[in-house]
């Protein structure tokens, strides 16, 4: 009986020494991106600080399930993206500027169709622009086409991976990124205008 | 991004008639323009890079500014070290 429970004893610290292994290991190296991911999510420094905290708690809660040698950057962003959505999203400061079904309603009907649809706008137009410019177009998305451009972009996620933390398939990864794309562009190009610059 | 892909450009060759002005396609070619950017295309897709960016302006233009918007992105958009105290927070709430 005392070896048994000297075994397990043993067992569980090893199993701890573990869980803080792949804490420190695996998840603390992304701390930096989960943060900017945080933040340009919530766009207030409070809420991506709470948001933070919480996914590295639950992540650490959670260790068991993540599988070591998978991803875990992404598994860290899936957890991060569905507390936003579920804790976050509604107490949001940000102003619902644009409702996203709105959006994408637009974006995939007949007058706005894809096949006619570009913005005239120059990449030298875009090098002029200086990075709070870049950023605070990327900021005035609706926050499920700024999420795209972050991953995709910005943490240079696969489609395949975007797919995973945002639970959608990859055909709709593509589409959203591109209808993304289109209004960045937008944005840029009337940033663009406002400097003077000829877009 | 796939080192075999060299970036085009609109050079003064490349506006000789053989050149197409317009693209009847833009859009698909658009998402091809982007999954290659992304280092994300199929080799089908790859192929039809290869075998058409060269011909036409409306997709090597569109290529130049996707390349120049993800660039600047990833160069220009400010990222912020996570606070220390959050750090500090993190860990003293796990060790308890």
């Amino acid at each position: 009986m005392i070896v048994a429970m000297s075994e397990t004893l043993a067992k569980n610290e090893n199993t701890d020494d573990l869980r803080y292994d792949i804490f420190n290991r695996e998840f603390m190296p992304h701390i930096d991106s989960m943060y900017n991911f945080a933040f340009r999510l919530t766009m207030d420094e409070d809420d991506a600080n709470d948001l933070v905290q919480d996914t590295y708690l639950k992540a650490f809660r959670f260790i068991k399930s993540f599988e070591q040698g998978t991803n875990a950057k992404a598994w860290l962003f899936r957890i991060l993206k569905n507390s936003f959505i579920n804790d976050y999203r509604k107490k949001s400061k940000e102003p619902s500027k644009v409702d996203y079904q709105e959006v994408e309603t637009t974006y995939n009907s007949e007058e706005a169709s894809d096949t006619t649809y570009t913005v005239d706008l120059r990449a030298d137009a875009v090098q002029e622009l200086i990075g709070d410019e870049v950023a605070n177009a990327l900021n005035a998305l609706p926050v499920d086409f700024r999420t795209v451009i972050i991953l995709c972009d910005i943490e240079g996620f696969t489609y395949e991976e975007m797919a995973k933390i945002l639970d959608i398939p990859i055909g709709t990864v593509r589409s959203r990124l591109h209808r993304a794309r289109n209004l960045l562009k937008e944005k840029l190009r009337s940033y663009a205008n406002t400097m003077g610059y000829d877009s | 991004m796939n080192e075999s892909i060299k970036t085009p450009s609109v050079t003064d060759e490349a506006h000789t008639p053989q050149m197409k002005t317009k693209c009847e396609h833009h859009a698909e070619c658009m998402k091809v323009i982007q999954a290659i950017l992304d280092d994300q295309a199929t080799e089908a897709e790859k192929d039809h890079f290869r075998e058409n960016i060269d011909k036409c302006i409306p997709c090597i233009e569109s290529y130049n500014l996707e390349k120049c918007i993800k660039a600047s992105l990833v160069e220009k958009v400010q990222k912020k070290p996570c606070p220390k105290n959050i750090l500090n927070t993190i860990i003293s709430k796990i060790n308890s």
